[in-house]
């Protein structure tokens, strides 16, 4: 079936608000699958593994464990990108206003490609970043310059040491000061893929005119956890609405 | 009065007129008392169409004796071709029903781009009359609903068939014969995304242009109709309605609680369509102190005239707007004098802002905001290009690198209002907001005796913005120096609201300053708010719950696309009838 984006939007919201998460969380958490979903990013298939850990827990938060000046490391504890990516995007971007570039580093955390809409709003303020994480045998590049629309994405050989659940994040005024201040730590083998600006922006085109395809049974399971933020209905409710 | 408003009419020393504040411009009582201004979205898209001359048919009309069937116009707009698909259902009485919940209507509709072949006019047929319970696609703008009024439309066909024209005092009792209660747009149950009609369609590139215009030809339709089964009844002597009664004829809406949520959280576009509003009056009110001609005093004076006439002509049930406009009627009444003085010498230097100044001072909030409403009008080269900047797009933004205390002080400063409000008392939190299971409908409980806050609905923004201001206060003292992005770290569950003030902050006018969860909150302020963006009129209160009023009544017609038009058929009054 065809789902709109606003609808589909709507219905995350409350599907993310019946999981536990606070206004701010579920806008941004919905924000973040739609664009997957609408770039080409397959933004169903990980929001399904997603909801299965989501369904069983509370909302966890990430805990900073570590600040050294312009560098951070955030532990997930297990958690879902879904709810600590707008805050570690937030973190670093706040130190790269005082003149330098920022580092984190998230660590067990999952779902890391949703921070790919995290950075493209960021970047709309006019800040770089780059990011990369391990993904299986292969490592995950993205990047992005300031007020670009559409990042940069490519997969490499892997090279160097890599937490096998950690997220790696750079901000700076350009991509050009991140890569001058953080030289040693953006290495990365041969480029393996690279998801073209065209795939994505055809995509997105695709999903305005057409509408979004969703699988009936992850709608179904969406309606079912929206029905979790109603209120039954009774006479004495419908007085509250009017009648 | 005449003297103290002579008075208080001469030109202060200041040349340049700010706009009101927020903290007049954005009390809810003042916002429930908006009317309908030539930046409503009715208004600009009658302007468009008839200086467009866009053109509509009727390609199928297919109705039977009663009335049922299917009718599909096509509409060739300035800029791309779209179709408007009504289905005429039997309903029986018992079951009309104006509220959200209803499940069968008199008549469904859809608006829809480009031409329809007959698969989709079966597709929409199996799925524009379930309304929510059926799923459209993306060619689809707009899906809507209608009842007929019992009052008016048999009366109507009868009459018309019986070769009499309606009585104008039947038709003004009520006027319209169809009422809408719903029109979706914006991507619901399958549509096309708002970003799709803004991109693609520029004929409907204006918020809530689309359905506005599916109102418009539910409005044209109802006149259709009951002129065709009045000939149907009675080939012989059926008449078909005069066109000045036509234009009387609107199309009635209710509104209940539903729309009360979209003002909450959409506060960008609200800030955006008072900011346009109030700058329009800020620009009329700059021009006359330049000088005022006769000529505006004039067209001022015969407004309001009007306006007095419209007033008296709305019934109502509800006391209280009843009163209201019984006083406002007096006090234009009081204007009207006072302009016809003014006529006779126009070297008193009269500014409209010592009016608007002396109207704040001395009269009801809603005869304020008609005479703001009129002065908007009398200057359309000020206020027009307004009109394409009554969009924004609805995105927070988080200041993360700002200081705690930095962000303490902007918290006192722009939501002092919230900071004033004692939550700890039981009536400041008295009520809550919920989605019902029945199709989502919004509701009101009450805190402590109905059942649901567990899923309260997160609209008390004032009480979010205290909670977060104590919190960031408690934070600021045990950890001094920090920012918003470690606040956020520390207490994750204040992002959304950080992020709602911290973008409000930015905005002129900013959230709407009250409490909602306050238990004698009156939404029906946030509806009539949004319906005076709509250009609705005749308010008519139901309750404090929900609203009828109608929309278009007194607007042109179909046949006066393309010709001559004076752009004044606001406060609509009953029309003059040689045979009355």
């Amino acid at each position: 079936m065809k789902v709109s984006r606003n609808e589909l939007t709507a219905s995350l919201k409350k599907a993310f608000e019946a999981l536990g998460f606070e206004p701010g969380d579920y806008y941004d958490a919905a924000d973040m699958v739609v664009w997957l979903e609408t770039h080409g990013f397959y933004g169903f298939d990980r929001l399904l593994s997603t909801l299965a850990y989501l369904n069983t827990t509370g909302p966890v938060y990430a805990d900073l464990i570590q600040e050294d000046k312009h560098n951070f490391v955030l532990d997930g504890k297990g958690t879902s990108i879904l709810l600590c990516g707008s805050e570690a995007v937030d973190l670093i971007r706040a130190e790269v206003t005082k003149g330098k570039s920022a580092g984190l580093e998230l660590i067990n955390c999952y779902n890391r490609t949703f921070i790919l809409q995290r950075l493209v709003k960021a970047a709309q303020r006019g800040f770089a970043f780059i990011a990369y994480w391990r993904q299986l045998e292969y490592c995950v590049k993205i990047k992005i310059s300031p007020d670009e629309l559409l990042p940069n994405y490519s997969t490499h050989e892997f090279a160097g040491k890599l937490d096998p659940q950690s997220l790696k994040i750079f901000c700076g005024a350009s991509l050009a000061n991140i890569e001058q201040q953080y030289a040693g730590e953006l290495e990365f083998g041969d480029q393996i893929d690279h998801f073209s600006y065209s795939r994505m922006e055809e995509c997105y085109q695709a999903s305005l005119e057409f509408g979004i395809e969703i699988d009936e049974a992850l709608w179904s399971m969406l309606d079912e956890l929206v029905a979790r933020v109603l209120v039954e209905s009774t006479d004495r409710s419908r007085a509250g609405a009017g009648d | 009065m005449q003297n103290s408003l002579s008075n208080s009419l001469v030109i202060g020393e200041n040349n340049i007129l700010p706009m009101r504040p927020a903290s007049t411009v954005m009390q809810l009582d003042r916002l429930g008392s908006l009317h309908q201004s030539r930046l409503s979205f009715m208004r600009t898209l009658v302007r468009r169409m008839v200086a467009e001359n866009w053109q509509i048919s009727a390609p199928v009309f297919d109705l039977d004796e009663q009335g049922f069937g299917k009718v599909v116009y096509q509409i060739q707009a300035r800029y791309g071709v779209f179709s408007f698909v009504v289905f005429s259902h039997y309903l029986d009485p018992e079951c009309r029903n104006d509220r959200v919940i209803a499940d069968k209507w008199d008549l469904t509709m859809a608006l829809c781009e480009g031409t329809i072949d007959s698969d989709q006019l079966s597709f929409l047929q199996n799925n524009v009359p379930k309304q929510e319970a059926g799923r459209v696609d993306s060619r689809v703008l707009v899906l809507s609903r209608a009842n007929r009024s019992a009052r008016t439309f048999e009366y109507v066909v009868d009459e018309l068939s019986n070769g009499r024209q309606p009585n104008i005092d039947v038709i003004a009792e009520v006027g319209y014969l169809y009422r809408t209660t719903a029109a979706y747009g914006s991507g619901k149950l399958g549509m096309a995304d708002w970003e799709k009609v803004w991109t693609k369609h520029r004929d409907f590139a204006r918020p809530f242009a689309a359905e506005m215009f599916t109102c418009y030809l539910l409005r044209h339709f109802s006149m259709k109709q009951a002129e065709f089964l009045a000939s149907k009844r009675d080939p012989q002597s059926a008449v078909e309605i005069e066109e000045d009664l036509k234009r009387y004829i609107g199309i009635g809406n209710s509104t209940g609680l539903g729309m009360a949520p979209f003002l909450i959280n959409h506060p960008l576009l609200i800030n955006q369509w008072i900011e346009m509003r109030e700058t329009a009056l800020a620009r009329v009110v700059k021009q006359s102190e330049l000088g005022i001609t006769a000529g505006i005093v004039d067209q001022l004076a015969e407004s309001v005239s009007r306006v007095i006439k419209h007033l008296g002509e709305i019934i109502t049930e509800d006391e209280r707007q009843s009163q209201v406009n019984t006083k406002v009627g007096e006090e234009l009444h009081m204007l009207r004098l006072w302009l016809v003085d003014q006529r006779s010498d126009l070297s008193n230097h009269v500014s409209w802002e010592a009016l608007t100044q002396f109207a704040e001072d001395n009269w009801h909030v809603e005869t304020q905001e008609v005479i703001n409403t009129l002065l908007i009008e009398l200057y359309p080269e000020l206020v027009d290009d307004l009109e394409e900047r009554m969009w924004v797009d609805e995105s927070y933004e988080i200041a993360p690198e700002m200081s705690v205390a930095d962000f303490i002080v902007s918290i006192e400063s722009k939501y002092d209002w919230a900071l004033t409000i004692d939550f700890s008392k039981h009536e400041a939190s008295g009520i809550f907001w919920y989605r019902s299971e029945e199709k989502m409908e919004p509701r009101l409980g009450h805190t402590g005796v109905d059942n649901g806050i567990d899923k309260e609905m997160p609209l008390g923004i004032a009480r979010r913005v205290r909670d977060c201001y104590d919190q960031l206060c408690q934070y600021d003292n045990d950890n001094p120096g920090k920012n918003i992005a470690h606040f956020i770290v520390k207490n994750p569950t204040y992002n959304g609201i950080v992020a709602r003030i911290q973008t409000m902050s930015q905005s002129f006018y900013g959230d709407i300053r009250e409490n909602l969860v306050h238990k004698d909150v009156l939404p029906i302020n946030l509806l009539r708010c949004k319906l005076s963006f709509f250009g609705v009129s005749k308010f008519d209160p139901r309750s404090r719950l929900w609203v009828r009023n109608t929309m278009f009544q007194g607007a042109p017609l179909v046949d006066d696309f393309g010709k001559p038009f004076s752009d004044n058929w606001h406060f609509p009054i009953k029309p003059a009838f040689s045979g009355d």
